[in-house]
């Protein structure tokens, strides 16, 4: 008899807990969205798709070198003559060659970038250099 | 009585990622088990040593899904010691910062995962809900939600803007209300308490003797937090304390692991008031000189080891990581056995299971 009023006493203080949430929930938005999905708010300093300012690159190979999934390359004929062939599905979106770039050159916007089948967007081509 | 042998994993709805088990049974209870690991094995440790320095510290963050930051971290600073070079103090900040985001993150994460094994689905949308701040702050900071890449050697690469650092104060309160809330939920929820109180025990000799770290073996009474006992910047100038159990069961290391969740929202408010002015990283040169060095930090799981051997080239001569997971691992077995069959999920719940970090 007391074990079963104590069990009462201890249910109904957790009823007490959980009522002020429940009556909360009932009045607010859910938290879930609703599909299709409204445009995402992605933040200023996201690690997006990697771009390049051509005329900044000297085709030093520092962000080749540091590259850790191996999604540039650097293709030298001479010293003034050089294409910097980037991979974005290889891309871990690190940014590492953004930080290696002693040229300012290369950096990452904040722009998403979805997968893809098309040759074009799989192998990019982001300096194409020649002498002048 | 009949006796049963029932198969759990390689890939069952109960477990994240893949792990085998074989429990046998004698009608109801758990007479044995044995498990299986290694289905994740990535072989990391030897891939650094093909990789150079600067590399390996995006390698290394992928070793864990939920503890990144940690990694690249605690991997930072074995080199940054063999080079012999201080971080900036700011740097220090920043990165302990997004240590404690990331032990919110993972602790909220878990106790949902608990929850939702337990039956509470309730209470495992409520913990992923208020996770998302954390992440969200995270992505904020860093531009990754899991990635963050903050990490260079010598410092870190990202800042906290004033508008940023007040946006963050902010999501601290909702979060701190939130969390203290979801300790309130779990202090009085009579059902999660009937459900894991002397469930999967572990005594604190059983947890000398596997080398247990982490909130595990916190919650059995063992007190050891990198933070307090290695302390460096910024925890050398924070005050915090070490919330400490010793019923050593599921029910004591969800408890820990809230308290902790709630002294992480501290320490983030503390540390982005106390943050100093300065630059966010040093000039570290590409060729690591000979020699060796080790490196500890407390993950979200316990104490992360980094051991960093280096013979003078660009790239290291081993990477040895020893992770806080592999010995809670382990113990499964002893704390599996007597329970009864329904209780196993809450016994492979309650370690906190990252086979990715065990295996990697």
């Amino acid at each position: 008899m007391i074990r079963t009023a104590s069990t009462l006493l201890e249910n109904l203080k957790t009823l007490a807990y959980l009522l002020p949430q429940l009556g909360r929930a009932l009045v607010t938005r859910p938290e879930t969205v609703r599909f299709p999905f409204a445009p995402p708010v992605i933040p200023k300093g996201y690690r997006g798709r990697v771009e390049i300012h051509p005329e900044k690159c000297h085709g030093c190979g520092l962000c080749v070198r540091d590259c850790p999934a191996f999604a540039l390359e650097l293709q030298r004929e001479e010293l003034n003559t050089f294409k910097l062939i980037y991979y974005p599905e290889r891309c871990a979106y690190c940014g590492q060659c953004e930080v290696s770039c002693t040229f300012g050159a290369i950096y990452q916007t904040n722009e998403f970038v979805h997968g893809t089948d098309d040759l074009a967007q799989l192998v990019v081509t982001l300096v194409d250099r020649k002498p002048a | 009585m009949t006796k049963t042998v029932i198969p759990i994993g390689p890939q069952h709805p109960l477990l994240k990622e893949p792990l085998a088990f074989q429990i046998m049974l004698e009608g109801e209870r758990v007479t044995d088990s044995t498990m299986r690991m290694g289905y994740v094995h990535r072989g990391i440790e030897r891939l650094c040593q093909e990789r150079t320095f600067i590399q390996n510290i995006h390698l290394v963050e992928r070793v864990c899904g939920i503890c990144s930051h940690v990694h690249a971290m605690t991997y930072c600073r074995a080199v940054e010691l063999l080079l012999g070079i201080n971080v900036p103090p700011r740097a220090a900040y920043l990165r302990a910062l997004l240590c404690e985001l990331e032990r919110i993150h993972s602790h909220l994460l878990w106790l949902g995962v608990l929850a939702r094994n337990v039956g509470l689905d309730t209470i495992f949308m409520y913990a992923w809900r208020d996770r998302e701040v954390a992440l969200d702050i995270m992505e904020a900071l860093s531009g990754g939600r899991v990635s963050h890449a903050v990490n260079i050697i010598g410092g870190v690469r990202s800042d906290v803007t004033p508008e940023q650092r007040e946006e963050i104060l902010e999501q601290l309160t909702t979060l701190d209300r939130q969390v203290n809330w979801l300790l309130g939920v779990v202090e009085h929820e009579r059902s999660l308490q009937t459900r894991t109180k002397g469930v999967g025990l572990l005594s604190l000799q059983q947890v000398r003797r596997y080398c247990v770290v982490g909130p595990v073996a916190r919650a059995s009474g063992l007190d050891a937090d990198m933070r307090r006992d290695e302390p460096r910047t910024p925890y050398d100038r924070l005050s915090f304390n070490v919330p400490m159990h010793t019923a050593g069961d599921v029910w004591a290391r969800t408890l820990v692991r809230m308290q902790e969740t709630l002294i992480s929202v501290e320490l983030c408010r503390d540390i982005l008031k106390e943050m100093p002015e300065g630059p966010l990283a040093v000039r570290a040169p590409r060729r690591v000189p000979p020699g060796e060095a080790i490196s500890r930090s407390e993950a979200p799981r316990g104490e992360l080891f980094y051991y960093v051997r280096s013979d003078g080239s660009d790239t290291p001569a081993r990477v040895k990581i020893r992770t806080p997971t592999l010995p809670s691992l382990l113990t499964l077995p002893q704390q599996l056995k007597g329970v009864t069959m329904a209780d196993v999920s809450v016994v492979l719940s309650g370690v906190d299971l990252c086979i990715a970090c065990a295996d990697r």
